[in-house]
């Protein structure tokens, strides 16, 4: 956990209180991600009669840069996805094209998995368009887990009723739902796996799943990683995007 | 009593020696008469619902947007909110209603699906007076002012989104500096329209709304115009562009071509209408009269043998066609207003989907026209007559004794 977080989460809360969710969540989303990161991933995208997998290869900056980039299979491999800030970019070497994608795809599927370019574009924004509540504390594997439900602000671009995650007290998100405003539960993401990564607990296996679709789901496996190393300049940019420099 | 005179009672006489054909053949012209009069009423109620519906749809008669919207209606070609010499003309009497509106596509999601649509910012009390949508019926409460904050969609964009009115839906769209933009709407109403597309593609909010969410501070795509008389659009749309020349006005024509299609081809309708009703009519007029000179043959030679001009002859034929054509025009226009008093309207929203196909309206007005009633009139009269011409020649070119001789 970085050190401020810490101290932010000391200094605002009396030791005997939990402390506040919105700090947890913000918290988590930063363990997650990290000051930087690189990792190279696999993802499996699972439908009741066939199965894709990818090899991909992604960098974080903060919250709001991201850089993924497909390694194989070979005829998927080159393709790439930029983010910065709000806008999102595709590269595709068959085409030799950069695509900003436009709002009117934002709810479409990333990749075709069960993640939407929203999912993947807007990792940042439960931190702040939503109104975080702890709902209580749990023991998992001899850890304490927080459960938050997080209700969207009335304006705040999101469809769902209320989500919750189950946050461990070492920032691993266990489980992430997504509930639909008649309190349905829709969405699924679930972490299957935990183990460490470059030195910190993380979720190794990610699966998300649609509970009104059975058999389609995506899991994320992640292969290796390393957090809070410097990344070297001009990786988020749209050069670095249709032509990557080694 | 001149000779005209004599041969009209003569044709009279003749007339009524053989009623029951006399009758049918009056009937005939009634029917045909009636039936391109009640015709020529539908089509042109058909025509006038149309382009009434198509304006309320539209909406308006004229409309105005800055260059280069209506290829591309996106947020970034925009005007600002009519003032000065443009909000001059659009208060002036050349004008019945106007309202100003953010209209710009965007994405509608909901937890379980999304749908393209266009939405559309307006000020619900300008929309009232202009357009069908500002007056739907709205199942829940419709906006309240230009601020409102809610969403107004669709019953059937709502069925396809599997959502209710009380839960929030998310907007996506490309703000006027090209960027994202989006926001939570809490769903306060779903309206009704008679045009699916309407339910299926079209969410309202409040005007400053959707100026926040697109980043369009007092600016506008579209100013929608209801003449205060729609025959005289020319001198609106002039009076428009003189006063705005950096922005696009066009009238419905433009904008709608297909209604102003429509419109024209069911004026042409109408005359392969009355051409078709007419040469059935015609074709009875000539066999009736052809055998009344044929019956007559006996007698038409003793005419002529008594020294009876063939003219006249043809003009006693002639006149019996007159007379009939005469009554059954009277009968026919009289039975066609009786039947458009009384039904005032047809309503075909039994077929209303078959309707909105083809454009039209649910309920379609029968309006009798003057020019319409002269026209039929004239064109069953002149054509009577000239098809009359060919069983009086006839009669009149009889040769008297081999005429006499015939039984």
């Amino acid at each position: 956990m970085p050190l401020w977080t810490l101290i932010l989460v000391l200094l605002a809360f009396p030791a005997a209180a939990e402390p506040d969710a919105a700090a947890i969540v913000r918290a988590a989303i930063e363990h997650y991600r990290g000051k930087t990161s690189w990792m190279r991933l696999e993802m499996v995208v699972n439908r009741p009669d066939w199965e894709r997998r990818l090899r991909l290869e992604a960098w974080t900056q903060g919250l709001d840069r991201s850089l993924v980039r497909v390694l194989a299979p070979r005829k998927d491999a080159g393709n790439a996805t930029l983010l910065v800030g709000d806008a999102m970019w595709m590269y595709n070497p068959r085409v030799n094209r950069v695509i900003r994608i436009p709002a009117s795809m934002m709810n479409q599927s990333w990749m075709g998995s069960d993640f939407s370019n929203a999912d993947i574009a807007r990792s940042d924004d439960l931190i702040d368009q939503y109104e975080h509540r702890l709902l209580g504390v749990e023991r998992v594997d001899g850890h304490r887990a927080w459960r938050i439900r997080s209700i969207p602000h009335e304006d705040a671009p999101v469809v769902w009723g209320f989500e919750d995650s189950l946050i461990r007290d070492d920032y691993v998100i266990l489980e992430h739902t997504y509930h639909d405003q008649a309190g349905v539960l829709v969405r699924r993401l679930t972490a299957r796996e935990i183990g460490e990564l470059d030195g910190r607990p993380y979720a190794l296996r990610e699966r998300m799943e649609r509970l009104d679709k059975p058999g389609h789901w995506t899991e994320v496996h992640i292969l290796e990683a390393r957090f809070d190393r410097p990344l070297p300049a001009g990786l988020f940019t749209l050069a670095n995007l249709r032509n990557p420099r080694p | 009593m001149g000779r005209a005179g004599l041969l009209l009672r003569l044709a009279w006489r003749n007339l009524w020696r053989n009623a029951r054909r006399t009758v049918i053949l009056l009937l005939a012209v009634t029917l045909g008469v009636a039936a391109m009069v009640f015709a020529a009423a539908f089509s042109r109620g058909m025509v006038v619902a149309m382009v009434d519906d198509a304006i309320d749809h539209l909406p308006g008669h004229v409309q105005i947007h800055a260059p280069g919207y209506r290829d591309d209606p996106a947020a970034e070609h925009r005007f600002p909110y009519p003032q000065g010499r443009l909000r001059a003309v659009l208060d002036g009497p050349l004008v019945a209603a106007w309202a100003a509106r953010v209209r710009v596509p965007v994405v509608v999601a909901s937890e379980y699906d999304t749908a393209g649509v266009t939405l559309l910012g307006v000020e619900p009390r300008r929309e009232a007076a202009l357009a069908y949508l500002g007056r739907a019926s709205v199942d829940g409460r419709p906006l309240a002012d230009a601020n409102d904050a809610g969403l107004l969609i669709g019953r059937r964009l709502a069925e396809r989104l599997d959502t209710v009115r009380g839960r929030r839906v998310v907007i996506t769209a490309q703000g006027a500096d090209g960027a994202l933009a989006d926001r939570g709407f809490r769903v306060v109403g779903l309206f009704r329209s008679p045009w699916s597309s309407e339910e299926k593609g079209i969410a309202l909010t409040g005007l400053a709304t959707a100026q926040r969410l697109l980043r369009l501070p007092g600016e506008v795509n579209e100013v929608a115009v209801r003449a205060a008389d729609p025959e005289r659009l020319e001198a609106l749309v002039a009076a428009l562009r003189a006063a705005a020349p950096e922005l696009e006005v066009a009238d419905w024509r433009t904008l709608s071509p297909l209604t102003h299609a429509g419109q024209q081809l069911y004026s042409q309708f109408t005359w392969v209408w009355y051409l078709v009703v007419f040469l059935g009519m015609a074709f009875g007029l000539v066999n009736t009269l052809l055998m009344a000179v044929l019956e007559r043959t006996r007698e038409f030679g003793l005419f002529l043998a008594l020294g009876m001009r063939p003219r006249w002859i043809l003009g006693q034929v002639w006149f019996e066609a007159l007379l009939v054509l005469v009554l059954g025009l009277a009968a026919g226009n009289g039975l066609a207003l009786a039947l458009a008093r009384a039904l005032g309207e047809v309503d075909v929203s039994a077929f209303a989907a078959g309707a909105e196909l083809a454009g039209l309206a649910q309920r379609i007005p029968l309006i009798i026209h003057g020019g319409d009633l002269a026209l039929a009139n004239g064109l069953v009269l002149a054509l009577g007559l000239a098809a009359a011409l060919y069983p009086a020649w006839r009669a009149a070119r009889l040769a008297p004794v081999r005429a006499l001789r015939r039984n």
